[in-house]
């Protein structure tokens, strides 16, 4: 590949090409590769500032990050083991054996990659909206702003998991299956990256869309199992609930931290998921490259 | 550059750019998903095709809503058209909206290499900018301040400074352009015309014939998205002028 001195991105460089074709249609697949080509060093910067804009102003600022999680948990636990007091221990089928666990740290590690999940989703619709000024204004790679906001939603996640693995390490113990973490949580972050590919256009195209995915939001936290095994549902929906990405997830961070079992154990659960990832995956790029050119219009 | 001068530098070729206008936000939710059932459009260009060569000037004339903006927002590419072809063959430098695009919490500095890296420019070459645009600009120690605390003017100027300091192969410049107080005007004026001298293209929208007629030996007069007339800036001012006195003539009469 011919570099240029002057450019690092050279899906605009006039240099190698010397005939730059703005509107040309480019294999559907690069464009997104593409637009972060080069950009790599903005993107992080990008997300830093992301972060201060999240936090700053606020007295405590940072610690945000960790209290509203942290309340959210903590009222979900009273209502579940002081109020409703059915709830104390969760049982859950590892190979032959049914272990016991007790129920808060059960839901606490599935709530880590719930909070991710939840804001990826919601904040993931809504990003372009927000940062129109890069897309009716000046030329930018748009789908980068959807990388650089996701990617200071995973730092704030690896601060969480930081502060779950600290009371693992007292509670559970450490383990080997524990590595598998850093499987998880880079397919969670591009899986809903991807899936943000096409709701990000689809809610800049209509509110009303950006609106229902956030009301649907609500709901899909009881149809998930952060609270609950599901597992041990009964027949079928013990199966139907393999659907739900965002219980490969949860239940993932269980293997890891909790279970002690390897991601390949549960072969179904993990063909449904990667089947769903390459729909995902492509759905996005086609929403992406049908709608990019629409949003400086509509926006 | 003589030899450059037979191949166009900003081709368009048969450029068509309709905008679908929903009635409501039904329609537009709908729209995700079907193509609208013939939807009420506004066809801002239609089938327009241009060639600009190196080192020419160029003024565009028109009424609010001949296609201006839409044109120049497809040369900074940020706009993409319906059908036809657009080549940009050379880097560009927009004076249109200088205070957007900025990453607020960013300091000057930072966003100096974001703009930088927009425009595709590598970071060595940047950094053998950044003291020109810094100085230009005349922020002082402001330049390491986040841009949201910066006063418009401040964020008209970095963003003027940026912009004519990467050495652009083309300038688009809108005349309605307003840069901060009198005597940073007249530098403004002054950094235009150096370009200009320098044998940059340069594309120059305006409502004032003098203007136009001072920096452009070539125009173009557009009307309801279509080339009226592209000749001389002389020739196509007088149609412009003509064609405006017909329309003032036509509303009397009626």
């Amino acid at each position: 590949m011919l570099l240029c001195e002057n450019c690092a991105n050279f899906s605009y460089c006039y240099l190698i090409t010397k005939k730059l074709v703005i509107y040309k249609k480019v294999a559907y697949i690069f464009t997104i590769l593409k637009e972060h080509r080069g950009f790599e060093k903005q993107i992080f910067l990008l997300a830093k500032n992301e972060l201060i804009k999240t936090y700053k102003g606020a007295v405590i600022g940072p610690l945000w990050a960790v209290i509203k999680p942290a309340f959210t948990i903590f009222v979900y636990w009273f209502a579940f083991t002081a109020g409703i007091k059915t709830l104390k221990a969760i049982k859950v089928d590892i190979g032959v054996n049914t272990l016991t666990f007790d129920f808060f740290t059960f839901m606490f590690v599935g709530f880590i990659p719930w909070f991710f999940i939840l804001d990826g989703i919601v904040q993931g619709a809504k990003t372009l909206r927000l940062n129109r000024q890069f897309i009716t204004k000046v030329k930018f790679p748009v789908s980068t702003i959807l990388t650089y906001t996701s990617l200071s939603r995973l730092f704030v996640h690896l601060f969480l998991v930081i502060i779950l693995y600290v009371y693992i390490l007292f509670v559970v113990g450490p383990s080997w299956y524990n590595l598998q973490f850093f499987l998880y949580c880079p397919l969670m972050f591009f899986f809903f990256l991807a899936l943000s590919w096409s709701t990000a256009p689809m809610s800049a195209f209509s509110k009303d869309f950006e609106n229902m995915i956030v009301s649907i939001m609500s709901g899909i936290f009881w149809l998930s199992g952060i609270m609950y095994n599901t597992y041990k549902m009964d027949p079928p929906l013990n199966f139907i609930m393999l659907f739900n990405p965002i219980n490969f997830f949860v239940n993932g961070y269980r293997n890891c931290f909790l279970y002690n079992r390897p991601f390949f154990e549960y072969k179904t659960e993990l063909a449904i998921f990667l089947a769903e990832f390459i729909v995902v995956f492509a759905l996005g790029i086609f929403n992406y490259n049908r709608l990019r050119k629409r949003l400086p219009d509509v926006l | 550059m003589a030899e450059t001068k037979t191949e166009p530098i900003i081709t368009f070729k048969d450029v068509s750019k309709t905008y679908i206008l929903y009635k409501n936000d039904q329609e537009r939710f709908k729209a995700l998903f079907f193509k609208p059932r013939n939807p009420k459009t506004n066809k801002a260009l239609n089938g327009i095709s241009i060639d600009i060569y190196p080192g020419e000037s160029v003024g565009i004339v028109g009424d609010n809503g001949a296609g201006k903006s839409t044109l120049l927002k497809m040369i900074t590419g940020v706009t993409f058209p319906d059908e036809g072809t657009i080549t940009v063959n050379g880097k560009v430098a927009a004076l249109l909206e200088l205070t957007a695009g900025f990453s607020l919490e960013m300091t000057g500095r930072e966003n100096i290499y974001l703009k930088g890296y927009i425009l595709g420019l590598k970071d060595s070459y940047i950094k053998e900018i950044e003291d020109k645009i810094i100085e230009f600009a005349e922020l002082g120690d402001y330049i390491d301040q986040p841009v949201r605390t910066y006063s418009s003017g401040m964020k008209m100027r970095l963003g003027f400074a940026i912009n004519v300091n990467i050495e652009p192969e083309i300038l688009v410049v809108d005349e309605a352009l307003a840069v901060g107080d009198a005597s940073f005007k007249s530098k403004c004026k002054a950094k235009i015309n150096e370009i200009i001298e320098s044998g940059t293209t340069v594309l120059y929208v305006s409502h004032s014939a003098d203007s136009v007629k001072e920096i452009c030996e070539r125009s173009i007069y557009l009307k309801k998205g279509q080339v009226v007339f592209d000749g001389p800036t002389e020739e196509t001012l007088s149609v412009y002028n003509e064609d405006k006195e017909a329309e003032a003539m036509k509303k009397k009469k009626k």
